[in-house]
């Protein structure tokens, strides 16, 4: 135990309390950073591994399904990117102990900050019903009634956020996302072609087509799925409920780097999963279908596990988007927003989660819904929001009076403005290729 | 009080280092935010906001389209 003194707010002023701190004693400074680093890590590895939710695993097994291994170049690209942009929020986080929805609110005033929570609750909501239809999908797969098994998922997804415990949440949710390693173990059982893949990884190439609308709306769907705008305000919000200290910045940062690489990954290793149905000769549909067909020869193990891993990624996406709107809302509202608090003491917070859970998952047992077209979509309304979502970041990271010290450095502001054109530029190309397809030629 | 201490015993101590879980550390000062108010309006602040609004919203309606001819809505493909 350690104490601390602690100085009571300005209602109980002049009251100065001993405050017991629980700690850890330890004997060398390796362990210390050792525990520090473990005690630090969560946000950046939850925000990184639940970025590959239904929806990613829908675009990376297309992509290679589609082009093989040919686009793996464009997903390692996104290591730095998401990278950087995860790691301004964790400088955001850090210093102002605010979510990012808060921080817009209250430095670009009431307009912009609902204008910003609009638009976050639109596309969160659009991409938890596409978690949800993926669930749906892979519980139908895996033979269960999604009438039955989408409730259930949804009812567990609520008692997960609901126990009054950040820590119990994030034990939970860095378990499941450990999870996110079998599609090591998958791509390893569908023998991938190693050359193949270190070319596609390297050398930077296209599918013999060249560029088509398709291929264009694939690569920015990765880039909407790699990078997608409720990451900022989850990984800030999520920051500052874990009321992170200033001294944690260079773990936040290795969280965060460490939950790059295993998502980017990760990816890779889908990728190869459809590159190996394309290499069978299968037609894709969806993951789903891609399970039973590479099932079909490499056994039951891989169509069971990528089943299980598509509802994973679609867990994992759920409590982390829906978190994001919750975090949001309540901090624009002004309302208690903490993980760390009873039902009983933050009733609007854990009203907003459970509606976005419910919601979403009631939306997807109405049949009909074409799955596989909607999860791409959102993928791309993701990516072509995110530049703007930058730009509030990049003047966030640039306002001194707000960050000091950990306000964006020059060379920050080159990489941030080089990562901002080339997303503008995929956006504008598909402006371009919607309003005039007949610039590029057909594949 | 450490000065009460021996000094075999004192350097024990020197030598052990306390690590905190931020959730039960005391809470840090952080920057005050409402202290601070709005961010300063300058001209390149206002442009940037007002290119956002207009990029989102001109976005927004062509992914709407590209989404409606791909689903086939109109009976035609793009």
């Amino acid at each position: 135990m350690n104490n601390k003194v602690l100085m009571m707010p300005a209602a109980e002023a002049a009251t100065e309390v001993v405050a017991p701190v629980r700690g850890r004693v330890v004997k060398s400074k390796w362990t210390r950073d050792l525990l520090t680093f473990l005690m630090v890590f969560g946000p950046g590895l939850i925000v990184m591994v639940a970025d590959n939710d239904a929806g990613a695993v829908s675009t990376y097994s297309q992509a290679g399904a589609q082009d093989g291994t040919r686009l793996l170049w464009v997903v390692l690209l996104l290591l730095p990117v998401t990278y950087f942009i995860q790691e301004m929020v964790v400088r955001l986080g850090i210093a102002t102990g605010k979510g990012h929805a808060a921080m817009i609110y209250q430095r670009f005033g009431k307009w912009w900050g609902l204008f910003s929570l609009v638009d976050l609750e639109l596309v969160n909501f659009l991409t938890l019903v596409t978690e949800f239809a993926a669930i749906n999908l892979a519980l139908t797969k895996m033979g269960f009634d999604p009438r039955l098994g989408v409730p259930l998922v949804a009812a567990g997804l609520l008692l997960i956020a609901v126990s009054g415990s950040y820590r119990r949440w994030e034990r939970t949710v860095v378990f499941l996302c450990l999870l996110d390693l079998a599609w090591f173990a998958i791509a390893f059982w569908v023998r991938p072609p190693i050359a193949q893949v270190v070319r596609g990884s390297l050398v930077p190439g296209l599918p013999p087509g060249g560029i088509t609308p398709n291929l264009m709306f694939l690569i920015i769907a990765i880039v909407g799925t790699t990078v997608a705008p409720w990451q900022l305000f989850f990984q800030q919000s999520c920051i500052a409920d874990k009321r992170l200290r200033f001294a944690d910045v260079k773990w936040a940062r290795l969280d965060t780097f460490l939950g790059a690489c295993i998502t980017i990954t990760v990816a890779v290793c889908m990728m190869i999963a459809g590159n190996a149905s394309l290499a069978h000769g299968f037609k894709f549909s969806d993951p789903a279908q891609m399970a039973l067909d590479l099932g079909s020869f490499a056994g039951g193990f891989v169509r069971n596990a990528i089943l299980l891993l598509m509802i994973n990624a679609a867990v994992l996406g759920t409590t982390a988007i829906s978190l994001s709107s919750a975090w949001a809302y309540g901090e624009v509202r002004g309302w208690p927003h903490s993980l760390q608090m009873p039902v009983r003491k933050a009733p609007g917070f854990y009203l907003v989660y459970l509606l976005c859970v419910g919601a979403a998952a009631g939306l997807v047992l109405i049949p009909g819904a074409p799955l596989q077209l909607i999860i791409l979509s959102v993928q791309v309304l993701a990516g072509v929001m995110l530049p703007s979502a930058i730009i509030f970041l990049q003047l966030l990271l640039n306002d001194k009076e707000l960050l000091g010290e950990y306000a964006n450095k020059p060379w920050n502001n080159a990489v941030n403005w080089t990562i901002i054109v080339v997303l503008f530029v995929l956006s504008l190309i598909l402006a371009a290729q919607v309003a005039a397809p007949n610039l590029f030629p057909a594949g | 009080m450490a000065t009460t201490m021996n000094p075999i015993e004192n350097q024990e101590l020197s030598r052990h280092f306390v690590v905190v879980h931020p959730l039960d550390d005391v809470p840090e000062e952080k920057v005050d935010i409402e202290s601070l108010g709005p961010m300063p309006m300058t001209a390149s602040v206002r442009i940037s906001l007002l290119t956002l609004r207009a990029y989102l919203v001109l976005m927004m309606l062509l992914v709407f389209y590209r989404v409606v001819m791909l689903a086939g809505w109109f009976g035609h493909h793009s």
